[in-house]
C-alpha cells in the first residue's frame, strides 16, 4: 500500500514530465478541444500604484501591466528560453553588436493603429533612455555609462547598434513596448511620470497585448476583456486568447483570498506552506489540483550595513564607527550565517515547504544555478567560537558580549511588519544571535519605510528583506555591482570598497558580454561562490511554490519561473467543465 | 431648527481646522515625513517635486504649508496622494461610499434588533429570558469585532452559503438590478455582524435601563390604574419616552461604527475608508489622512445633526433657542 | 444588651448591594485572579516568555497523565512528544513512551527576578528539561502559551490600568475646570473634547502611533501606545466630571465654602472632585475595556508591542488566520482571555452603577 517516498515523488515527477511533453495527447484523450469564452478569477492583495509599465516598480503594477504590453521576444515560461513575439525573427552581425528586428505586420494596438518600429525607437530612445522619467530598464541596458544606438530601418524592422557586447541582449528584449502616437505628447510636455496614473479611464490605457483592462474599481477589483485583434493564432489556426474575460480581485487578507478559492469563486491560489494542510486534503472534494513547482525565486535574507558614508545634512555617520568594524568583519558575518537555523524556520514558517538558500541564484534558476558554494551548518557553538576568535567576550557577564573597545554588541534589526512569515523568521534568528551573545532590538516597520531606510536614509544595522531573483544573473546588476542602488549593504560606491566586491564589480561587466555560456557560466559560478564566502547577504530559506488550480482550464503548464498562468493566450475554459 | 443647525455649524468649523491642525502636525512635523524622503527617491524626478513644493507650498514653513492646504480645500482640492501618485478626490470617493454602507447596514441592523431587544428584555426583567440576554449582550460588547469577523469567516468557510469577505461576486456587473443588491446584501452580511453584534450588547443594555426607568414612572402607572391594556402602556407610553434619550447618542455611535468598521475591513477585505487610511498613515501619505480624518469629522457632524432633527421630531416639547 | 448601629455611609450601602451581586462579585474575583497571576507571573509559570523548544511548534496542551501502562495510580507525570510531518504537512505528535517526566513543584528551573528584584530560580511547578508540560499547547515556535499568557497579562492588563490613570487625572483636572467655573472657559474646553471625540477614535490611533518614531525599543513603544491610549480616553471622561461638577458647584456645601473664602482650586479639589469619586469608579471600570481592545487592535496591524515580548493582542493576532483556527485552536486563548476581562470590567461597572445610583444612565451620554 504505501510506496517508498522516493517512488511516490519520482512518479509524480514522471507524470508531470508527461503531461508538460504531450499536453495534446491528453486533450485529444479527454475529447475536449479549446474553445473561446468563459472567464478567470484571480485574487490579489493590493492595489496597482500606476498603469505605467515604464516607471512601474512594484509587483502590484507590473501584474497588471503584463496582460496588455508585451515586448518583441518573451521568454518561454516552461524552457525558461528566450522565443519570438512582437519580433518575428532577428539577426545579429559577426561581432554581435548590431541586431536587426523584424516585427510581426499583423500587431495592432487597441485603437487600431498598427505597431510598427516607430514604437520600438520611442521606447527606448524617448522613455528607457530618457534621464526625465525614472525606471529600472536603464540601469540593466547601460553599461559604463554607454547606452544603445535604436534606429528604425522600415516600418517594421529595427536595428540596435551596441557599444559593447551584450550577452542577455534577447533576454532584454522582453521590455514592454508602448504606443508613440498615444504617448509622444505627454514626454514632450514632461508628463509622462504622471500619465497612466491608476485614475486613467481604463479605454485609455493602449497597448498590443492578449487583454485590456476595462474596469478598475480600488480596492475592489480589476477587469480585462479579451482583445479580439489579439495578433496571435493557435496551431489549428484559432484566434487567441481562449478566455474571454479575467476579474482580479483586490483582497488584502491573504486568508480571505484562500477562503474564497476553497469555496470556488476564485480559479487559483498561490498557497502558503502553512496553508497547505488546509488546502490539500481537499483537493479532490474541491475539483482542483496542487501544483508544486519548486523552489520559488523570491530570497530571504539577512544583511548588515557597511556603508562608512556620512549624512551630507548633519555630517554624521550612516552607522557609529564601531558598529561598522563589526558589520564589515567577515568573521562577525561568518558568524551569523552559522547562528541561522535553516531547518527549522522551513518547519516553522513554512510547515517544511521550503529549501534552506546559500546560493545567490534560486536553484530554480537552472543555467546558472551553482550549487557548490560555501555552506553554514547551523551550529550556534561555531559561531561562539568564532565571535571569540575576534575578541566578542562577554566581561560584564550580562550575557550580551562586548567588542574589543567596551562597547556591547547591541544593533537594531528591521524588516517589514506586513509581511508575517518574515516577521516569523526574524524572531527565530534574533533568539539564535541572543543565545550566541548579541542583544538584537527587533523592530518591524512599514514596507515603505524599510525602502527609505535602504535607498534614502541608511540609518539602520540590520536588515531582513527579500529580493525576487530571476534566471538571468545579469539583472541582478544593481544590487550585486558596488555602484548599484540596490548594493544594500553599501549603495551607490563610487569605487568599490572592498576587493571582493571590485571583483564582482568585473565578473558583473565581464559576464555581460561573454557570448560563450560556458565561459559566462564560470564567471557567475565564480561570484556565486565569493557572496557566499563573504556574506554581503547572509541567505536563510526558499519558499517552495505551490499553487493551487481549479480543473477547468485546459493547457496548462504551471512552472516555478512562469506561474500557472504565465502562457495565459492558449489556456482555454474545458467545454465539460461547470 | 435652522438657529440651531446654523450654530452647529459655526462651531464645527473651527474644531474640523482643530482637528486638520492635529493631524497635520502629526504627520507632517514628525520624524520621517514623506517630502524630505520624497527627494531622495529617485523615481521622482526634480520637476514634480518642484512641481508640488509650488503646488503645495512644500518648501516654506510649516504655517504656510497648513495655509496652502486650507485654501485648497475651500477651492476643493483635497491635495496628491504620493503614495497612489494621484488626487485624492479621486481615490477617496469610492472608499467612502463603501464605508458609508457598511456603517449604515451595521447602524440599521444595530438599532432594529438592539431597540425591540431592550424593551423585550426590560418587559420581562430578571426572568430567565431577560437574563439570557443580558449574558449574551456582556458576551458581545466584550467580544473583539475584527476576532469576531475572523471567526464567523471562519464559521461560514465550514458551512457554506456565504460569500467570504469583498464586497461584489466576481460577476457583479452582469447581474440585474434586483441581482446587484442581493449580492451586495450577501457580502455585507458578514462584516455587518461582526460590526453590530457588540453595539447591539451595548445599545441593548441602555435601551433596557431607559425603559425601566420610564416604567417606573407616576404616568404608567396611572395608565395602568385606568385599565390601558398593557402592550398600549408600553408601546404607546413608556417606549416613546424611553427611546428619545438614545437619539442623542446617534451622532457618536455613527462616528464610533466608522471606527469599529476599521479593523473590520481589513479582516473582510472590504474596501472601505479603513484600510485606506491604514495605508494612508503607514506611508505618511500626508494629504490622503488629512482628507480621511476630515471625513471621519464630517460624518461625525452629519449623524450629529441628524440626532438633533429626529429630537425635535420625536419630542415636541424640545425648543432649540 | 442593646448596641448603637452606627448608621452606614452612602458608601458602605452601595458596597454592600455590589456584594449581593453575585455575578459582579465572581467577576471581581476573576480580575483579582488575573492580576495576581500577572504579578506573581515569574514563579506562577513553569517557563520564560522567551523560552523556546522549536521541536514543539503548534504541540497541542500537553496531556498530564495520572495512570501508569498497567493502569495503576501513580504521581502525575508527562511525556515527551516526537512531531512529524504527515502527507498533508499537517503536524502529528505523538508521545514517546520511552521518556517519561514527573511532575514536580517549587523546582528549579530558568532564572528570573521575582516581582522583577529578587532573583530567584524557583518555579512553582513543571517538568524536568528537556521534557515540556505546555498546559495551553505551544505556539508557533514552540513557546509554552501558559508561561506567554501569564507573562503577556502583565502588558495587556497594566496597560488599562495606568492609561486610565493617565487619561482620568487628565479629564478629572479638565473636567473639573470646565464644570466649575462654566461660562466661556466650560465652552471652550468642552469644544476641544468634542473634536477629540469627533474623530473616529481608531484613525486618531493610527495617525498617533505613526508619529511614534521607528527605532523606539519595546519598552519605549509599550509606553507610547498607553500615552496614546490615554490621549484618545480622556475626553470622554472629561465630559462626564464636567457634567456632574455643573450640578454639584451651585449646591450649598460649596457655595458655603466660597463664601468662607477658600480658594477656586481647594474647593475644586477639596469640596467638588471627592463627590465625583463615585461616579468616577464607575466610569474607569468601563472605560478600561478601550484600552486592551485598542491594544489589541494595534497588535492585530503589527503595530502594537513586539516578539519577543508578549501581551494578549499579539498573541491574539498571531492566531488570526484561518489555518491556525482550523489546526491549533488552543493558541485562540488569549482572544477568550481579553474577552472574558473585558467582560469582567463591564458587568463590574454595571453593578457599581446599579448600586452607588440607579439613576445614573452609563458613561455614554
Amino acid at each position: 500500500m504505501n510506496l517508498p517516498r522516493e517512488i511516490h515523488s519520482f512518479l509524480r515527477i514522471f507524470l508531470v514530465f508527461v503531461f508538460l511533453l504531450v499536453p495534446s495527447v491528453f486533450v485529444l484523450a479527454e475529447g475536449v478541444s479549446p474553445h473561446h469564452g468563459g472567464q478567470l478569477v484571480l485574487a490579489t492583495t493590493s492595489d496597482p500604484k500606476s498603469f505605467n509599465a515604464i516607471t512601474a516598480k512594484e509587483t502590484s503594477t507590473t501584474l497588471v501591466t503584463s496582460y496588455m504590453f508585451e515586448g518583441l521576444t518573451r521568454v518561454n515560461g516552461v524552457t525558461m528560453q528566450v522565443e519570438p513575439h512582437l519580433a518575428e525573427s532577428w539577426e545579429v552581425s559577426e561581432d554581435g553588436l548590431t541586431w536587426t528586428f523584424h516585427l510581426r505586420d499583423d500587431v495592432q494596438w487597441f485603437d487600431g493603429q498598427p505597431l510598427t518600429a516607430d514604437d520600438v525607437v520611442f521606447t527606448f530612445q524617448d522613455l528607457i533612455f530618457n534621464d526625465q522619467i525614472p525606471n529600472s530598464a536603464r540601469d540593466i541596458f547601460t553599461i559604463d555609462g554607454k547606452i544603445f544606438n535604436v534606429g528604425k530601418v522600415d516600418d517594421h524592422t529595427v536595428k540596435f547598434i551596441l557599444p559593447f557586447k551584450f550577452a542577455p541582449f534577447l533576454w532584454g528584449m522582453t521590455q514592454e513596448i508602448l504606443p508613440r502616437h498615444v504617448l509622444k505628447a505627454a514626454v514632450e510636455k514632461g508628463e509622462f511620470n504622471f500619465t497612466w496614473g491608476i485614475d486613467t479611464p481604463p479605454g485609455k490605457i493602449i497597448g498590443t497585448g492578449p487583454y485590456r483592462l476595462v474596469r478598475y474599481n480600488p480596492g475592489e477589483r480589476l477587469v480585462f476583456e479579451r482583445n479580439p485583434h489579439y495578433w496571435k493564432k493557435s496551431s489549428e489556426g484559432d484566434q487567441l486568447p481562449y478566455i474571454e474575460k479575467i476579474v482580479y480581485l483586490i483582497i488584502q487578507n491573504v486568508d480571505v483570498g484562500l477562503l474564497k478559492f476553497l469555496d470556488g469563486e476564485v480559479d487559483s491560489v498561490s498557497l502558503r506552506g502553512i496553508d497547505y494542510p488546509l488546502v490539500k486534503p481537499r483537493e479532490q472534494e474541491g475539483n482542483f489540483t496542487i501544483y508544486e513547482t519548486g523552489p520559488d525565486f523570491g530570497t530571504n535574507f539577512i544583511t548588515f550595513n557597511q556603508n562608512s558614508g556620512k549624512n551630507p545634512k548633519t555630517e554624521e555617520s550612516f552607522v557609529s564607527p564601531y558598529k561598522l568594524a563589526w558589520f564589515t568583519n567577515v568573521h562577525f558575518r561568518q558568524a551569523v550565517a552559522y547562528a541561522i537555523d535553516k531547518k527549522k524556520i522551513i518547519e516553522i514558517v513554512m510547515n517544511g515547504l521550503g529549501t534552506p538558500q546559500s546560493s545567490s541564484m534560486s536553484p530554480s534558476s537552472g543555467f546558472f544555478y551553482n550549487p557548490d558554494v560555501h555552506d553554514y551548518e547551523y551550529d550556534l557553538d561555531k559561531a561562539r567560537e568564532i565571535l571569540k576568535r575576534e575578541g566578542f567576550v562577554d566581561h560584564n557577564q550580562d550575557g550580551i558580549l562586548e567588542d574589543l573597545e567596551g562597547h556591547p554588541l547591541e544593533f537594531n534589526l528591521y524588516t517589514n511588519s506586513g509581511a508575517t512569515d518574515r516577521v516569523q523568521m526574524a524572531g527565530i534568528i534574533r533568539h539564535d544571535l541572543q543565545a550566541i551573545g548579541m542583544k538584537v532590538n527587533f523592530l518591524p516597520i512599514e514596507f515603505n519605510n524599510l525602502v527609505k531606510k535602504l535607498t534614502a536614509d541608511f540609518d539602520w544595522d540590520a536588515i531582513i528583506i527579500g529580493l525576487t531573483g530571476g534566471v538571468e544573473p545579469h539583472f541582478g546588476k544593481n544590487v550585486w555591482s558596488s555602484d548599484g542602488g540596490l548594493h544594500m549593504w553599501f549603495p551607490n560606491q563610487a569605487a568599490p570598497a572592498t576587493e571582493w566586491e571590485k571583483r564582482i564589480d568585473e565578473i558583473f561587466s565581464q559576464g555581460v558580454q561573454e557570448l560563450d555560456p560556458v565561459r559566462r557560466k564560470g564567471l557567475y559560478d565564480e561570484f556565486q561562490v565569493i557572496v557566499s564566502e563573504q556574506l554581503p547577504v547572509i541567505y536563510t530559506v526558499l519558499g517552495n511554490t505551490v499553487y493551487a488550480v481549479r480543473n477547468k482550464f485546459g493547457n496548462l503548464h504551471p512552472t516555478s519561473y512562469g506561474g500557472i498562468f504565465h502562457n495565459l493566450e492558449e489556456i482555454y475554459i474545458k467545454e465539460n467543465y461547470k | 431648527m435652522l438657529k440651531i443647525i446654523l450654530r452647529r455649524f459655526l462651531i464645527a468649523i473651527p474644531q474640523l481646522v482643530g482637528i486638520s491642525l492635529m493631524t497635520f502636525a502629526l504627520i507632517q512635523l514628525t520624524p520621517g515625513n514623506f517630502f524630505d524622503t520624497l527627494k531622495l527617491d529617485p523615481q521622482i524626478s526634480p520637476q514634480t517635486i518642484e512641481r508640488y513644493e509650488k503646488m503645495y507650498h512644500l518648501n516654506e514653513p510649516w504655517v504656510n504649508q497648513y495655509w496652502a492646504w486650507l485654501k485648497n480645500l475651500f477651492q476643493g482640492d483635497l491635495g496628491y496622494s504620493f503614495f497612489y501618485k494621484v488626487q485624492v478626490s479621486s481615490i477617496i470617493g469610492s472608499r467612502l461610499f463603501n464605508t458609508f454602507i457598511l456603517a449604515l447596514a451595521s447602524f440599521l441592523l444595530t438599532w432594529f434588533v438592539a431597540i425591540p431587544l431592550g424593551i423585550w428584555a426590560a418587559v420581562h426583567r430578571n426572568r430567565f429570558i431577560d437574563r439570557l440576554i443580558q449574558l449574551f449582550s456582556y458576551i458581545a460588547l466584550s467580544t473583539p469585532s475584527f476576532f469576531l469577523g475572523m471567526i464567523l469567516l471562519f464559521v461560514f468557510s465550514q458551512i457554506g452559503g456565504l460569500p467570504l469577505g469583498g464586497m461584489h461576486s466576481p460577476d457583479y456587473e452582469d447581474l440585474s438590478w434586483g441581482g446587484k443588491v442581493f449580492d451586495l446584501l450577501k457580502h455585507l452580511l458578514i462584516p455587518t455582524l461582526a460590526i453590530s453584534v457588540g453595539s447591539i450588547g451595548a445599545l441593548q443594555r441602555i435601551m433596557r435601563g431607559n425603559m425601566l426607568e420610564v416604567l417606573r414612572h407616576q404616568y404608567i402607572l396611572a395608565a395602568r390604574a385606568k385599565g390601558l391594556p398593557e402592550h398600549r402602556v408600553i408601546y404607546h407610553h413608556a417606549l416613546r419616552n424611553a427611546i428619545n434619550p438614545l437619539i442623542t447618542l446617534l451622532g457618536y455611535e455613527f462616528s464610533g461604527l466608522l471606527s469599529g468598521a476599521a479593523l473590520v475591513e481589513i479582516i473582510c477585505s472590504w474596501p472601505g475608508l479603513g484600510s485606506l487610511m491604514l495605508t494612508a498613515v503607514r506611508s505618511k501619505d500626508l494629504y490622503l489622512v488629512m482628507a480621511s480624518m476630515m471625513m471621519g469629522g464630517i460624518l461625525f457632524l452629519i449623524g450629529n445633526l441628524i440626532a438633533d432633527i429626529l429630537l425635535v421630531i420625536a419630542d415636541p416639547r424640545i425648543r432649540y433657542d | 444588651m442593646t448596641k448603637v448601629e452606627k448608621p452606614l455611609s452612602q458608601f458602605q450601602i452601595a458596597l454592600q448591594g455590589f456584594r449581593r451581586n453575585r455575578m459582579a462579585m465572581a467577576c471581581f474575583w476573576i480580575l483579582v485572579f488575573f492580576y495576581l497571576g500577572a504579578i506573581f507571573a515569574d514563579f506562577l509559570s513553569p517557563y520564560s516568555f522567551e523560552m523556546e523548544d522549536r521541536d514543539y511548534s503548534y504541540c497541542p496542551p500537553t496531556k498530564i497523565h495520572i495512570f501508569d501502562e498497567h493502569g495503576k495510580f501513580v504521581w502525575p507525570y508527562v511525556f515527551a512528544m516526537n512531531l512529524t510531518f504527515d502527507d498533508f504537512h499537517r503536524r502529528v505528535y505523538h508521545e514517546d513512551s520511552e521518556k517519561k517526566y514527573p511532575l514536580k513543584f517549587l523546582m528549579k528551573a530558568e532564572k528570573y527576578r521575582f516581582l522583577g528584584v529578587i532573583p530567584s530560580q524557583h518555579h512553582l511547578w513543571g517538568v524536568d528539561s528537556p521534557g515540556r508540560i505546555y498546559l495551553l499547547g505551544g505556539d508557533s515556535r514552540g513557546r509554552d502559551l501558559f508561561s506567554r499568557i501569564l507573562h503577556g497579562a502583565r502588558i495587556s492588563l497594566s496597560i488599562g490600568l495606568i492609561g486610565v490613570i493617565i487619561s482620568f487625572s487628565l479629564g478629572l483636572i479638565i473636567g473639573g475646570i470646565a464644570g466649575f467655573y462654566g461660562g466661556k472657559i466650560d465652552e471652550i474646553l468642552m469644544r476641544v473634547c468634542e473634536m477629540i471625540m469627533m474623530v473616529p477614535g481608531f484613525y486618531l490611533l493610527l495617525a498617533l502611533r505613526a508619529a511614534v518614531p521607528d527605532n523606539f525599543n519595546s519598552v519605549q513603544v509599550y509606553f507610547s501606545i498607553i500615552l496614546i491610549l490615554s490621549f484618545i480616553g480622556w475626553a470622554g471622561l472629561a465630559r462626564i466630571i464636567r457634567g456632574m461638577c455643573l450640578s454639584l458647584r451651585t449646591r450649598d456645601y460649596v457655595l458655603a465654602a466660597k463664601a468662607m473664602g477658600l480658594s477656586d482650586f481647594q474647593i475644586i479639589i477639596k469640596h467638588i472632585l471627592p463627590h465625583t469619586l463615585s461616579y468616577s469608579i464607575i466610569a474607569i471600570m468601563l472605560s478600561i475595556p478601550g484600552y486592551i481592545l485598542g491594544e489589541s487592535g494595534l497588535s492585530l496591524l503589527g503595530l502594537g508591542i513586539v516578539d519577543p515580548y508578549a501581551s494578549w493582542g499579539n498573541m491574539l493576532s498571531e492566531a488570526m488566520s484561518i489555518v491556525h483556527i482550523r489546526f491549533a485552536p488552543w493558541i485562540l486563548w488569549p482572544g477568550f482571555l481579553i474577552l472574558v476581562t473585558v467582560m469582567c470590567f463591564n458587568i463590574i461597572g454595571d453593578a457599581l452603577r446599579d448600586c452607588l445610583d440607579p439613576k445614573w444612565k452609563g458613561a455614554k451620554e
